[in-house]
């Protein structure tokens, strides 16, 4: 085995720099980051990596941008542990350390040439704004482009500008409900399959699912009624993944490991998975 | 390879040469038990010990280990092996760690444990005295002891010495070994086949006879509640396991607070939080383990089936540490497993 191959340190990350940090909500921050050595992070939409602050500790986070933005990645940090707090008390210009990328991305493959729906609960949108931001980035690839987003509260709307701009284009079926309004929210309210009444879906669609893990089996249930067959449904799924290299055993979903295996399956991958969906 | 012989009174001074060169690990008594320990002095080493209370594997796959130094200059990978020989390690342990090479090395390679297994010379040694909870005569029966450099075995007079690799056959230089003749090695073989039938517990049914039942008895909540029910969650039966690789990683500060390292330390999957993430603000949570019988079944089903494409049989070498650790006496593999083959 050759020298520097032995020495190769798979948890060693790499320093990036912040180049841009946004308060998006109470809790969470959205960084725009760039790796220190000017190299370009050869990422999927989909796949995820290992955030770390030294002293802190890593955490795991999906790309929240597209590999079709050059100017570096974003990711958005919530603030839950001792981490994430960690991280989200740093400022512009300091440095954090990636570790990436890991895992599978989404099938895009599968996606091109098809209508494509992403249904995204809650923080779910950051993964998943790496292929809306490819997709409308790549609108001519794509057939019909739907999307449907679920948040508890309208001050829970973690990227304000973006949806804005949803709201607006002619590229995205943009399709949004809150658990709770406010006096000033006029759009739907109640849980996020409700929207699947609100536009025809064919049998043919993709369809990408990403949410707290109580969402899918919902989700799952209105995919079945429109006859949309498991291999065409990708779900985006959440375990506490530490290693990143399907070894420290943190995110075992029966024997898949999520990090590795996952974080995206699609759903005939998984469905007989009793572990899947709890 | 070449076989050889070592009289009884020579291995002392083989030692003696062997632990000036490098470290020699193996077999010594604590107590009333063993542990594998680098070794001070050749008289020291108990060839003669039933089962070591942790698995050998600690000493390429430490209880804590430095992925990475930390200071304001930046990270420093903590690859550094060292060279050693890992003495006595019975026939289920180097099962054992042949799997976790495999595990280790799959996929993404980790240099962390592979550097330290590179750089280990392991000597294997029969078993000259049986533990009570010992099965390794009747699990896994498709999958043999590899990757070793050389294994000795207890004959008349002396011992013999099967030399497997060159690394292996190199030791031979450090000692006043001579050719074993035909007897010794018949008489070797023999002691290493007819240990296998002195086990005192026994698994009634085939590696994928078991794998097959247990898979499918999943969702059997009832069985696997009535198994748990005494199980304290307390993670031992993983730490005394010598198949376990589970890990945490965690930073920790020097006293300086600027620089420190990333390390990693063994971790059990009974344990309650281990499966938990945080999910926002107030402290929600999701456990995606929540209950101590789910728990209870994942390291059965890590043991008896989840592994075995991958591993050409169970994740389980039968030496018995898990039902020894276990306060409540529940995770013995063999009383689980006859239990859910009854079901």
């Amino acid at each position: 085995m050759a020298s520097k191959e032995m020495n190769e340190n798979v948890f060693m990350p790499k320093e990036a720099e912040i180049l841009r940090i946004e308060q998006a909500t109470p809790t969470e921050r959205r960084f725009s980051l760039k790796l220190r050595d000017g190299a370009t992070l050869d990422y999927q939409p989909g796949q995820m990596l290992e955030l770390s602050l030294f002293g802190y500790g890593e955490i795991p986070i999906g790309f929240a941008s597209s590999p079709t933005r050059k100017h570096g990645f974003d990711v958005v940090v919530r603030t839950v542990g001792r981490v994430s707090s960690a991280i989200n008390r740093l400022e512009k210009g300091q440095s954090v350390w990636v570790r990436g990328p890991l895992g599978n991305g989404f099938d895009l493959k599968q996606m091109r040439g098809q209508d494509v729906l992403i249904v995204a609960g809650g923080i779910g949108l950051c993964p998943t704004r790496s292929l809306i931001q490819y997709i409308l980035d790549r609108r001519e690839e794509f057939k019909r482009f739907i999307l449907f987003f679920g948040a508890k509260t309208p001050k829970d709307h973690i990227f304000p500008e973006d949806i804005d701009a949803w709201r607006k284009s002619k590229d995205v079926e943009y399709h949004e409900t809150v658990d709770k309004a406010d006096p000033d929210w006029k759009g739907n309210v109640g849980v996020i399959t409700k929207l699947f009444g609100k536009t025809q879906l064919s049998p043919q669609t993709r369809v990408v699912v990403c949410g707290p893990p109580i969402m899918y089996k919902f989700v799952m249930l209105e995919l079945e009624k429109l006859h949309i067959p498991p291999n065409q449904i990708f779900l985006d799924l959440e375990r506490r993944m530490k290693c990143g290299i399907g070894k420290c055993g943190h995110c075992q979903m029966n024997e898949k490991y999520v990090c590795m295996d996952g974080p995206v399956f699609a759903y005939d991958q998984i469905r007989n998975l009793e572990e899947a969906f709890g | 390879m070449s076989e050889y012989f070592l009289r009884q009174e020579d291995l002392p001074r083989f030692l003696q040469s062997l632990m000036a060169a490098v470290p020699v690990v193996g077999p010594v008594a604590k107590k009333n038990h063993f542990v594998f320990q680098k070794l001070s002095s050749p008289e020291e080493l108990r060839l003669d010990y039933d089962v070591s209370l942790l698995p050998p594997k600690k000493a390429i796959f430490p209880q804590t280990q430095r992925l990475l130094d930390f200071s304001p200059n930046g990270p420093k990978s903590c690859i550094a092996p060292r060279e050693q020989v890992l003495f006595g390690v019975h026939f289920y342990d180097i099962k054992a760690i042949d799997m976790l090479d495999h595990l280790f090395s799959e996929n993404v390679a980790d240099q962390n444990y592979l550097a330290n297994r590179h750089a280990t010379t392991i000597v294997g040694s029969s078993i000259q005295k049986i533990s009570d909870r010992a099965f390794w005569g009747s699990v896994g029966k498709n999958t043999q002891p590899k990757g070793h450099d050389a294994f000795l075995t207890k004959i008349s007079g002396g011992f013999h010495f099967k030399a497997l690799t060159e690394k292996g056959e190199k030791l031979t230089s450090h000692g006043q070994f001579s050719k074993a003749s035909d007897a010794q090695s018949k008489e070797a073989k023999q002691v290493n086949e007819e240990i296998l039938g002195k086990c005192p517990q026994r698994l009634q049914h085939s590696a994928e006879q078991i794998a097959q039942k247990v898979r499918a008895s999943f969702k059997n909540e009832k069985l696997w509640d009535e198994l748990a029910e005494k199980c304290f969650s307390c993670g031992s039966c993983n730490i005394a396991c010598s198949t376990c690789y589970c890990f945490d990683v965690q930073d920790k500060w020097n006293l300086d607070q600027k620089s420190g390292h990333r390390t990693r330390t063994w971790d059990a999957c009974l344990t309650e939080d281990f499966a938990k993430v945080s999910l926002g603000a107030g402290g929600a949570t999701e456990n995606f383990r929540e209950k101590r019988s789910h728990r209870f079944r994942h390291r059965v089903m890590r043991k008896t089936a989840y592994l075995n494409d991958k591993l050409g049989g169970p994740a389980c070498v039968g030496c018995g540490r898990c039902s020894e650790g276990c306060v409540p006496d529940i995770a013995d593999p063999v009383k689980i497993i006859n239990k859910i083959m009854e079901s």
